[in-house]
């Protein structure tokens, strides 16, 4: 039982450590980054770097923001920003990038799965029971990221200026504000934020050319059914990964892997324009 | 240009190349066909696969090849799966024409590709692992099956262990279940009680509800059989995240991967046919060669790169030993020729299978083997009893 409950509440910490840089691109651009994949898989890379070079495992994420961040700026730059208001372009495009930048990490890493230690190892006894003390790590990091962005939207200048560029992109560039560095930046933020996902999920997972990928479908749904809210989005998560994990616990883990797909797809059904407040 | 002008420009062109073409053909070289996971769930494995077929092409090429011919590699991408294996085996059979192919694939691969042997008649020399019982008259295996493999941990754990209960995890298609079904029957056989049987698709990465059902089953040892590579690097390491310490036998896991997996890999016990350690010359020399070759690009040699090896040497010998590289006649020689390699001495002739020494090893905290058992000759029983041969 306990078991159980702490499964999904690690599994939706997971789940929303990996959508939220995804949502934040969402909910200022308006478009799908079909790159955030590659990004995860930047960030895993960034880990196994970092690990190499003898840093300690905290810098891992730190480094792996870093690189998704510069990454994704110059991207932004380069393929996005001749796409505004053509989304469905911008699709097509962001999945080109994505498979460019898989190949490019294959050609300097290889096709191999490759091993990044875990910054700790080992299960924490919660309420009798011994529980992996690495996936509730990611709770707590999971928190921090709602809370650190939740901060950056409210608390700051640049917050201000996305919060405007959200509401009425047209009026706020009336105002004077910049909305192509708003652009910019929350791009290069949101692949930041993959790229971090990514470096926490190496202990998890196996670091390989393709690894993000599998991540990109269920992040993709938990997006569209949460609208721009990062409240929503940690709902989300916390409801449609509990039923995965209840479903994967209760029928079949085969079965449980669909899930998600099929849950979004019926919400979207109900309720076209997601679930926050408009 | 006037017509006729072109037409003898071609007919001399013609000319030309039909006589520069016939000397090349008499040294034709022989094609060996390697579709492999470069690529997907295998593609940590492959690497060393290549090279071991590498190595041996080379040692045969520099004593004068195979009936006076040359052997050549080539190397195709299956993507570990079935869509990829069905591209890679058309283009290797009807466009490179190979002569022959020696290769180590996924279950869901192999049995895609077998249609495709039988409809190039192409002889194929399987040599993975693999769950038993895939009977094709073009195909011959010298890699083990779970009668070879099975028995030694069960056996270990029932009477070292104490177990009584045990829990089975696997991947989700042909050799995950295969194994699985074949371990649950031996268990049953010899007095033991299988508490739990899960299974994840091959591509899957997510065990945590596995292994929360394998913590409230309390088993006394687990037994898995993921696809080689990535899903037993995943299941390793968010078992040993959980803290499972229970005695772990793993079906699927080479020796490569135990070392990449570092300290999470140990305690790890493992049945195989192939050990770096196995003390004999001939396994010296291999592993010498392969160094001396490779450096420090050497893949650890494993299980399942072993056996492509001697297979790339059963092909020279039955081809010698037929005077030709016809199939029919090749196929029919590779049932009777034997191969001195790292293994020992490797036949196919128990209905396309091999009896094959095997050893029982646990990976020890800096990723090495040790051999606890070994077991000589041991049968594969019979995998292919409506195979003529």
């Amino acid at each position: 039982m306990i078991t159980l409950a702490l499964d999904i509440v690690t599994t939706a910490a997971i789940l929303f450590i990996v959508s939220a840089g995804l949502l934040i691109v969402f909910g200022v651009m308006k478009i799908i980054n079909f790159a955030h994949a590659s990004f995860i898989t930047v960030g895993a890379y960034a880990a196994l770097v970092a690990s190499r070079l003898g840093l300690p495992p905290v810098l891992a994420p730190a480094l792996a923001f870093l690189a998704g961040g510069l990454i994704g700026a110059a991207a932004e730059r380069v393929v996005v920003r001749r796409l505004y208001g053509r989304p469905l372009d911008a699709i097509l495009a962001t999945w080109g990038l994505s498979i460019v930048m898989g190949q490019l990490v294959t050609l300097a890493f290889g096709r191999e799965v490759q091993f990044v230690p875990a910054p700790i190892s080992g299960t924490v006894m919660i309420l009798g029971e011994g529980y992996s003390g690495y996936r509730l790590l990611m709770v707590g990091a999971a928190i921090a990221i709602a809370v650190l962005f939740t901060g950056l939207l409210n608390g700051t200048r640049l917050g201000l200026s996305t919060r405007a560029v959200i509401m009425n992109e047209t009026l706020a560039q009336g105002l004077g504000i910049d909305s192509a560095r708003v652009r910019l930046i929350t791009f290069g933020i949101g692949c930041g934020l993959a790229a971090i996902a990514g470096a926490l999920i190496t202990p998890l997972a196996s670091v390989d050319p393709n690894m993000g990928l599998s991540w990109l479908i269920g992040a993709f749904m938990l997006v569209m059914i949460s609208g721009g809210s990062l409240l929503t989005l940690g709902l989300s998560c916390f409801v449609l990964g509990g039923l995965q994990v209840l479903a994967s616990t209760f029928i079949s883990p085969i079965l449980g892997g669909l899930t998600i797909a099929v849950l979004a797809a019926v919400a979207l059904r109900l309720r076209p324009e997601g679930f926050a407040r408009a | 240009m006037t017509p006729t002008r072109s037409f003898s420009n071609v007919l001399a062109a013609a000319a030309c190349t039909t006589l520069l073409a016939a000397p090349a053909l008499a040294a034709e070289p022989i094609k060996i066909g390697v579709p492999v996971g470069l690529s997907g769930a295998n593609s940590v494995v492959a690497p060393s696969v290549v090279q071991s077929a590498q190595l041996a092409v080379e040692e045969i090429n520099a004593k004068g090849g195979v009936l006076g011919r040359q052997l050549a590699l080539e190397v195709a991408d299956d993507a570990s799966g079935a869509a990829g294996a069905q591209k890679a085996f058309d283009s290797l059979v009807f466009q490179k024409k190979v002569d022959v192919l020696i290769s180590m694939e996924t279950s869901a691969a192999r049995n895609a590709a077998l249609p495709i042997v039988a409809r190039g008649k192409v002889p194929y020399i399987y040599t993975s692992f693999y769950e038993g019982k895939s009977c094709s008259p073009f195909m011959y295996v010298n890699a083990w099956v779970p009668e070879q493999q099975v028995p030694p941990i069960v056996d270990y754990f029932n009477k070292e262990k104490g177990a009584k209960k045990f829990f089975l995890i696997g991947s989700d298609y042909a050799f995950g279940r295969g194994m699985l079904a074949f371990t649950k029957a031996y268990i049953e056989k010899t007095g033991g009680k299988v508490v739990g049987e899960e299974y994840l698709p091959m591509d899957g990465s997510d065990w945590t509800s596995i292994i929360s059902k394998l913590k409230s089953a309390a088993p006394d040892a687990l037994i898995t059989s993921t696809a080689g590579g990535a899903p037993n690097v995943t299941l390793t390491k968010q078992l040993r995240a959980a803290g499972v310490a229970l005695p772990y036998g793993n079906l699927a896991v080479d020796e490569g991967t135990a070392k990449g997996m570092g300290t999470d890999a140990e305690g790890i016990y493992l049945s195989a046919s192939y050990v770096t350690g196995i003390d004999s010359a001939a396994n010296k020399s291999f592993l010498d060669a392969m160094q001396k070759k490779f450096g420090a690009e050497l893949k650890t040699p494993n299980d399942l790169s072993v056996p492509e090896y001697e297979a790339v040497y059963a092909y020279k010998a039955a081809a010698e030993k037929a005077s030709s590289t016809d199939e029919a006649k090749v196929l029919k020689a590779l049932g009777e020729v034997s191969v001195e390699g790292p293994r020992g001495k490797i036949e196919m002739s128990k209905q396309h299978h091999a009896p094959l020494t095997m050893y029982l090893g646990q990976v020890q905290a800096d990723g090495s083997v040790k051999v606890i058992k070994s077991f000589l000759n041991v049968d594969p029983d019979a995998q292919c009893p409506n195979l003529k041969s």
